[in-house]
């Protein structure tokens, strides 16, 4: 039998695809729906042995009645739309700074690599040293400029622990993103800039209506990424707070984490992550709605 | 005003750019500098406000104690090290091929899968880790490197498939045609014509699933113990230990991110480049 060139390259395509999508299956199929399986039962580790029952929407009803989820679910919420309001801004805001001739140059480049390469772990490590109490540099600065009096236990209450949260969560976060729109705003063509130019505007003008529009795309792209990671933010909490002081700092992924792996209570833990996750789902259809790149005529 | 004068602006705006980086400079490098001169000054010099930070009260020390003392450091690293390989390497191998197919070879669906692909990155890590770590426990394979690299393909095999997609969408068709009239196959073509000129993007998909996986955390707390434990466990280890010898922990710390932030730094203008195509073209 004589295979066409059109069949030929069907064949080797499926034959180059199934691979990968097998094993993403294998690693990620059976969890996925598994997870959604636990959330209707009531697990329970005891010793070596997992017990199972199930027990319908009961866990689903529990989030509604649990004082901690409802503390967690605003947290991440004041979290997570801070986090993409600053991350987006910043990001931003370095990118046109890079952008310019006097930002050209490689060394602010690797400024912005260095923090994304760190390990978030590593991060949270050295920040709960700045931030110390006793011998932290950050209250070492300020006492000696005056700004504050004594030595403020910056991760002590629960309004600036959570704050602290998230300005450190943010200095991880802007250099990625910036490096993302910085790749953007050179991928506008020099041209649109030379057309408004001889139209007369001036550089505000080129920003809003040459700028802003030609990063529609990245735009979205970055705050949908950033959106998520923000929801799953994990390692920080567990080095910096631990979720305190008094729950302050708990976030849904962690509230997660600590009802599975230290309540071990499986089916709880769960219903919260296909929340979280139902969330994610919900707030990037929303984004990619509202900021993808229309087609022209209105369309999207 | 020119349209040179409009790019590079005034005195004003030249001013407002200088204070926006010398800004910018600080806040992304101070942290930095004082993670690094942290590890080379004395406890004596570290607490006293404002710390010492006279000549004499540098040393090595915390390097050479948290290298001789703490084997943890070393394991963590050769283990973060095979975990990190190993799941990079698979991820190229079964990537490539996948992320070729979907950008130019006729498979049904193909965007529908692509995004697929892509929409699995929202899971939030903890649905998947609950029924991971049961499936996991039973089969006895928890605190293995090995089951740990598998896991970690769940997040790396999707950014390599993305990242190699955004660039074979860019190839342009002739090359394919031309090495098709010269008799080659679908095969020969990917492996002699089509991979060849990839390495900057397969260079750029595999530095950044690399470090994805050396700083990868909260599935490495769930699925290993003693034996298997990565270096960003045994950091946070250290952290709740060592919490008053802060010169040796950010030693250690600096230890553990110094290969990755290396790699970073030489591949930066391909990651990023890689990163954005890949997103771009989705």
């Amino acid at each position: 039998m004589i295979w066409t060139f059109e069949q030929r390259r069907r064949r080797a395509g499926l034959l180059f695809v199934a691979p990968g999508l097998l094993l993403l299956a294998a690693i990620l199929g059976f969890p996925i729906v598994d997870s959604l399986l636990l959330s209707l039962q009531r697990v329970q580790l005891t010793g070596d042995q997992v017990s199972h029952s199930w027990v319908g929407l009961a866990n689903f009803e529990r989030l509604a009645t649990d004082a901690v989820f409802w503390k967690a679910a605003f947290n991440t919420a004041y979290f997570a739309v801070m986090e993409v309001l600053l991350v987006s801004l910043i990001s931003l805001g370095i990118a046109l700074l890079l952008r310019h001739p006097m930002g050209n140059s490689s060394l602010f480049r690797i400024m912005l690599i260095v923090p994304w390469a760190i390990a978030p772990v590593a991060n949270a490590v050295l920040w709960k040293w700045i931030l110390n109490a006793n011998y932290g540099i950050l209250n070492g600065i300020l006492v000696s400029l005056g700004v504050i009096d004594f030595n403020h236990v910056w991760l002590g209450s629960p309004f600036s622990a959570l704050n602290f949260l998230l300005i450190v969560d943010v200095w991880k976060s802007v250099p990625f993103v910036a490096l993302l729109m910085l790749a953007g705003l050179q991928r506008v063509p020099q041209s649109l800039y030379r057309a408004a130019y001889m139209d007369g505007a001036g550089p505000f003008q080129s920003f809003m209506h040459v700028t802003l529009p030609s990063m529609r795309g990245i735009l979205a792209i970055a705050i949908i990424l950033q959106t998520i990671w923000s929801l799953r933010v994990f390692d920080l909490v567990f080095v910096l707070t631990r979720g305190g002081p008094a729950d302050a700092t708990v976030l849904m992924n962690f509230l997660a984490y600590r009802v599975t792996f230290n309540f071990l209570d499986l089916g709880y833990g769960s219903a919260i992550a296909n929340v979280i996750f139902a969330l994610t789902l919900l707030i990037a259809a929303l984004y990619v709605w509202l900021l993808w790149p229309r087609e022209p005529g209105g369309r999207r | 005003m020119s349209y040179a004068r409009l790019q590079h602006g005034g005195p004003l705006r030249r001013l407002i750019v200088l204070i926006g980086l010398v800004i910018f400079v600080i806040w992304s490098a101070a942290p930095i500098v004082w993670l690094v001169l942290t590890s080379v000054l004395q406890q004596r010099a570290l607490i006293q406000q404002p710390p010492d930070l006279a000549l004499h009260s540098f040393t090595l020390a915390n390097f050479t104690t948290v290298l001789a003392s703490a084997a943890l450091l070393g394991h963590g690293m050769v283990n973060s090290l095979i975990v990190a390989s190993f799941s990079t390497s698979v991820a190229l191998g079964v990537g490539a091929p996948a992320a070729y197919a979907l950008a130019r070879l006729p498979v049904p669906r193909a965007n529908g899968i692509a995004f697929l692909i892509l929409a699995t990155q929202m899971l939030p890590g903890i649905a998947i880790a609950i029924p991971l770590f049961i499936v996991i426990s039973r089969l006895g394979l928890i605190d293995n490197v090995l089951s740990l690299g598998v896991v970690y393909l769940s997040f790396n095999l999707p950014i390599v498939i993305w990242i190699l997609r955004g660039f074979f969408l860019g190839i342009p068709f002739g090359i394919e045609k031309a090495a098709a009239v010269d008799g080659a196959g679908i095969f020969k073509t990917f492996w002699y014509i089509i991979l060849p000129i990839s390495w900057p993007p397969l260079c750029a998909s595999a530095v950044f699933a690399f470090i994805e996986a050396w700083n990868e955390f909260f599935f490495a707390l769930i699925l290993t113990r003693q034996h298997a434990q990565t270096v960003p466990l045994v950091i946070a280890q250290f952290a709740g230990q060592y919490q008053t010898v802060f010169g040796q922990l950010m030693a250690a710390a600096a230890i553990s991110v110094a290969p990755v932030i290396a790699v970073a730094v030489l591949f930066r203008n391909q990651i990023i480049r890689g990163f954005a195509d890949g997103m771009m073209k989705g």
